[in-house]
């Protein structure tokens, strides 16, 4: 009678995923809802206080911070992640190809830590970068990359900069060759066929890479944590410090709670936004 | 050489050949996909590449548009030599086989993008737009999108688009292979109309004979990568000079013969136990010895079996098709055991029924046998 006698099996591990994170979640909410006992992992009873806690100042500095760092590390990772991509289908070698895809593709397999420590190497003060800068007589002084939100942008983009890659990758190659050869037949030179044809189209790469960006730069946690050195708290760094500095989970929960409405929120502020963009377009 | 004032833009130099392909070649790697390659293309003409697929067709294409660069030879388009021009500056109009319409933009937006490239005055690509809209029978769709157009129509905006540049060669790229039967013989008749109201030198892709005799000029037929005949629809059909050419335009009688000697119209063939004297159109004729005699369906006459001078045949089946029917022969003289003719409904014949068949003096060719020079 099944048609797919396989698709209960296969389904199967992704109930139990299902299962554990509404668990982990409803865990979460709840937690948010319990008062904090001092000294005690143990919560206490029911209260709202810590969502009111949230509107203070501290906090509403380090949603700016989360939000400042995503929209920088998106914009930089775009500009940098665009051109490789696009080179990366074009080029003509097969080994420029695959040499690209390899370096875009490295810091997935580097490891959080190492990445974010071989940074701290690249932007101390004595660092990779200051010292290259000063040897080139372009600065005096070293600039401070480290414990600032320049720095963490920087590791940040290295961070994001596969995944947008690889989406803006896939989006570029679905764009037929023969419409940029169209343009280029009817008089239009390399810039003009960029910009009137393959930019256009592929808009909802751009979109798609923007949103899955600003996810993902969003629950970064080593990179802000150890480049930021607490100088340039987080929504992530912050949910650390209170739950397992301060050991105060209930606050932590609700944190984290508002964290994700938030990306929920600012994700569907965005698609509607370029929903609207593209009504407009097609009118 | 004349010189004609131009149409707009710089003043071009009219030569009398609009495209001259002068000992272009390409290759991909190790696949060779076009053998060294010599094609003038006249100035209005309309002319057609026709081969089965992966012959070099579109390289051919892509290399007068300037998509690919040529490994050796030149290209000269209005007898300038364009070898080294980029694409956007050939000003040549493309057709491509799956339209190439710029999906975010309207219908009046993708004709005028040849125009606004070209910095033509608001005023003039209007006019232009709507005459090429016009000339197309879409003067009500303008502000569709391709993709609520259908596929007839969006292949008229292709059209549209290429047209309106003023191109100085039309290429067209298997425009029709997407169309259903009846669609393509409207869209054929009226991409020649148009053509030829224009003058417009004309590069046609097809795989498809039946197109490529009705539309044509002249045909090149091409196979793996080079040219095997370049003719009149009535050259190619009535006199191929090979056996590519015989076999893939229209259909072929194929039968084992020996070439006795040649004579002064031709040459003297047994075939099927009887020998013939053969009045030839052929340039070269192959050695004595064994050869490929081609017959077309319609060159062959049926006789009574015991007739002098006929090949003995048994008759297989008879296919009805409307107007004739096709009667298939067993006949032990034909290289692959059977031969094809056509018929009268009235006069088709039951199977096992034995006839014979008589080869006429005038129209068959002598090929070398398949495998073997030719
Ligand atoms: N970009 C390419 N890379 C490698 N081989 C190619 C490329 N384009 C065409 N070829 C090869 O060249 C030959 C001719 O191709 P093409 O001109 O497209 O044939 P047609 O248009 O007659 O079907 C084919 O064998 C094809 O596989
Ligand atoms: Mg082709």
């Amino acid at each position: 009678m099944n048609k797919r006698p396989f698709l209960g099996w296969f389904a199967s591990p992704s109930i139990l995923i299902a299962f554990g994170i509404t668990a982990s979640f409803l865990a979460i909410v709840q937690y948010s809802l319990r008062a904090h006992v001092p000294g005690s992992l143990d919560p206490g009873g029911f209260t709202l206080e810590n969502f009111t806690t949230l509107l203070k100042a501290v906090y509403g500095q380090a949603f700016l911070n989360t939000v400042l760092l995503c929209f920088w590390t998106t914009v930089f990772t775009l500009l940098i992640g665009y051109p490789l991509a696009y080179a990366m289908i074009r080029a003509k070698s097969l080994a420029l190809r695959s040499a690209i895809l390899l370096i875009s593709l490295t810091p997935l397999f580097l490891g959080e830590i190492v990445r974010t420590y071989s940074w701290m190497i690249v932007l101390g003060n004595r660092g990779f970068l200051n010292a290259s800068l000063i040897q080139l007589d372009l600065i005096d002084r070293p600039i401070d990359f480290m414990f600032t939100m320049t720095g963490v942008v920087i590791a940040l983009v290295h961070f994001t900069l596969p995944i947008v890659v690889v989406m803006l990758a896939a989006a570029l190659s679905h764009i037929d060759r023969n419409l940029e050869r169209a343009a280029t037949s009817l008089g239009a030179g390399r810039v003009r066929c960029f910009l009137t044809v393959t930019l256009p189209l592929s808009i909802p790469g751009i979109v798609a890479a923007t949103s899955t960006s600003f996810a993902w730069t969003f629950s970064a946690f080593a990179t802000p944590q150890m480049i930021g050195g607490g100088k340039v708290q987080t929504i992530s760094t912050l949910v650390y410090q209170v739950g397992f500095a301060s050991f105060n989970f209930p606050l932590a929960a609700s944190l984290s709670l508002v964290g994700l409405l938030f990306t929920i929120a600012v994700l569907a502020i965005f698609n509607t936004g370029i929903r609207r963009l593209e009504q407009m377009g097609a009118h | 050489m004349s010189t004609d004032p131009p149409a707009d833009g710089p003043s071009r130099t009219l030569g009398k050949h609009a495209v001259k392909i002068d000992g272009v070649s390409k290759s991909f790697g190790k696949t060779v996909a076009l053998e060294p390659v010599w094609l003038k293309i006249r100035r209005g003409e309309f002319l057609t590449l026709l081969g089965p697929s992966g012959c070099g067709k579109t390289t051919i294409l892509n290399l007068i548009a300037g998509f690919l660069e040529a490994d050796k030879g030149e290209i000269f388009i209005d007898d300038e030599l364009v070898t080294q021009v980029p694409p956007h500056q050939r000003e040549i109009g493309i057709v491509f086989q799956n339209y190439a319409l710029f999906p975010h933009m309207s219908v009046t937006q993708n004709v005028a993008y040849g125009l606004r490239t070209r910095r033509i005055s608001k005023a003039e690509t209007e006019t232009r737009v709507r005459e090429a809209l016009d000339l197309v029978k879409l003067q009500d769709f303008a502000d569709r999108r391709p993709k609520q157009l259908s596929g007839g129509q969006q292949q008229r905006v292709a059209l549209a688009r290429a047209l309106v540049i003023r191109p100085r060669v039309l290429l067209l790229d298997e425009p029709f292979s997407a169309l259903d039967r009846n669609l393509r013989t409207a869209m054929q008749v009226e991409l020649k109309e148009i053509q030829s109201r224009l003058g417009l030198t004309t590069v046609f892709v097809t795989h498809d004979q039946t197109e490529a005799l009705s539309m044509s000029e002249r045909i090149a037929v091409m196979s793996r990568g080079s040219i095997r005949q370049i003719g009149t629809p009535t050259e190619i059909y009535d006199h191929p000079q090979n056996r590519f050419v015989s076999t893939f335009v229209g259909d072929a009688n194929l039968f084992s013969a020996d070439l006795l000697r040649k004579t002064a119209q031709g040459a003297r063939l047994g075939v099927g136990g009887t020998t013939l004297d053969l009045d030839t159109y052929q340039d070269d004729l192959p050695d004595p010895g064994p050869v490929t005699l081609f017959v077309r369906p319609e060159q062959c006459t049926l006789t009574a079996p015991d007739q002098p001078g006929a090949i003995t045949a048994t008759v297989a089946l008879s296919v009805y098709q409307g107007s004739h029917a096709e009667l298939h022969l067993d006949c032990p003289a034909s290289e692959d055991g059977r031969v094809m003719l056509r018929v009268p409904c009235g006069e088709a014949q039951d199977a096992g029924t034995k006839v014979g068949l008589a080869l006429p003096q005038r129209g068959p060719a002598i090929y070398a046998k398949e495998g073997g020079p030719e």
